[in-house]
């Protein structure tokens, strides 16, 4: 590609939450001052000319930008789309309005943790579950498409069920996202009281792969307990029948975000992700982003990455599940072993059964 | 379309080429896309509404040092396919 498809944009290092496991506070690296309304534009204007697709906006918490408006209507104006990553509190009514007017809204996406503000603050904070509700209610009346991300934890992993009642039967979402709260940022300070033990995971994945024969296809899931339950399933699966290694088994290949979308922190740094804002290859405005794309050893070398054997790690020296092993997110990866070019260890089923872990029947293969 | 109708790119469809001459035509109003041949990119950029269909088949067929036998039909083909599909439109049609 000549261009990326998607860009992952932080509009604004400013939150008006601190949520326990946030993965852009705490973070090194991480870029914590904006930029001006008029470089945002100049830079949009970039993006349309090189075809970039759509831009996801988050942050920090986008809906503190007092330009948001006129920042979504750059957007627009560059022939793009958009989706929001919100927590919700901030969203009114003249702003959802203004959304779907534009009629490039993929989605605004609210973070549910619970089924009631005893779970869902736990992690996120008091009075931050009623401005998640309040938002997923105004976005309906509006016709904007919603999104919900349920990020499992210690406070709310025996709260999963009532959390996908509330979300697919009382609140009407077509669907919900799940992820695990991971070793980045600001849980890298509460790791301890709030990622999953082995034992919680275990009942994440069996709580999700019950969640999802239930409510099938409306529960999804990229990384966190339910990904791994899967993914593990087939490992396993796998494993056991002798099967061929997977076409994308035994190297680095899990991350395919090299080869479609660039992030950019908001002080206007571009990295090749949020979760790698120490891979600063340019800033925004005063470089080509085409020729970052094309050309920036870094990202190069990223992309190299999923030619990289497992068998060449330590971490893996021995392991039968090498074969159908991606190696996982390079975002935990680095946090967890300072290697951007790394296995996950976060992810890595020996390991989880090593320390007592044990696999979920009926995960979807 | 008649051979005479004035053919127009939709103008907040986006060309994004790649690498291999072939590329995406993306319509951000309504999320569709469609992956597009070398000739279709060819076509597309010929429709600045001034061209006729007549002119665009003769223009695009005679870009090529040589076309197999029916390319007229196959440009004819891709204008029809852009129209129906909202990449472009027909100056003057309702």
């Amino acid at each position: 590609m000549r261009a990326p498809r998607s860009v992952d944009i932080a509009i604004t290092a400013r939150c008006n939450a601190r949520c326990l496991y946030c993965y852009h506070f705490d973070t090194p690296g991480m870029a914590y001052d904006d930029l001006p309304t008029a470089e945002w534009l100049t830079f949009f204007e970039e993006l349309g000319r090189l075809g970039v697709m759509d831009v996801i906006l988050a942050g920090g918490e986008p809906f503190l930008r007092p330009d948001f408006e006129e920042l979504l209507a750059g957007v627009v104006a560059a022939r793009m789309r958009f989706s929001v990553l919100s927590n919700g509190a901030l969203l009114t009514d003249e702003m959802a309005a203004y959304i779907a007017a534009t009629g490039r809204c993929n989605g605004v996406q609210i973070s549910v943790d619970g089924p009631a503000a005893a779970v869902h603050d736990a992690a996120r904070g008091a009075g931050s579950f009623e401005g998640a509700v309040r938002a997923l209610g105004i976005l309906r009346r509006h016709g904007v498409p919603r999104q919900v991300r349920v990020t499992v934890h210690h406070f709310n992993v025996d709260h999963l069920e009532a959390t996908a009642e509330l979300l697919l039967d009382e609140l009407g979402l077509p669907s919900f996202g799940t992820n695990a709260a991971g070793y980045l940022g600001s849980c890298k300070v509460h790791a301890d009281g709030l990622q999953l033990t082995v034992e919680e995971r275990e009942r994440a994945m069996r709580s999700l792969v019950a969640i999802e024969q239930r409510y099938p296809g409306r529960v999804t899931a990229t990384a966190g307990p339910l990904a791994d339950a899967r993914m593990w399933a087939r490992m396993s699966a796998a494993r056991e029948a002798g099967a061929p290694a997977f076409g994308n088994g035994g190297r680095l290949t899990a991350c395919g975000c090299p080869w479609t979308k660039l992030a950019v922190l908001a002080d206007g740094s571009v990295t090749p992700c949020t979760l790698l804002p120490h891979l600063v290859l340019g800033h925004v405005n005063r470089d080509d982003l085409g020729e970052l794309w094309r050309s920036h050893p870094v990202l190069q070398a990223h992309r190299a990455r999923s030619q990289t054997p497992l068998d060449a790690f330590e971490f893996c020296a021995g392991c039968e599940y090498v074969p159908y092993c991606t190696g996982n997110c390079p975002g935990p990866a680095y946090t967890l072993t300072g290697e951007v070019d790394h296995p996950s260890p976060d992810s890595c089923l020996r390991d989880f059964l090593a320390v007592g872990g044990s696999l979920v029947d009926g995960s979807r293969a | 379309m008649e051979p005479s109708d004035k053919v127009i790119a939709n103008p907040v469809v986006v060309l994004r080429e790649e690498f291999d001459d072939w590329a995406v035509l993306y319509n951000p109003d309504t999320a569709h896309a469609v992956g597009v041949n070398p000739t279709a990119v060819t076509v597309w950029k010929l429709l600045d509404g001034r061209r006729s269909v007549a002119d665009v088949v003769r223009a695009a067929v005679g870009s090529y040092a040589s076309v197999p036998e029916g390319a007229e039909a196959d440009v004819e083909s891709v204008l029809t396919r852009l129209v129906d599909e909202g990449f472009a439109g027909v100056e003057g049609a309702g």
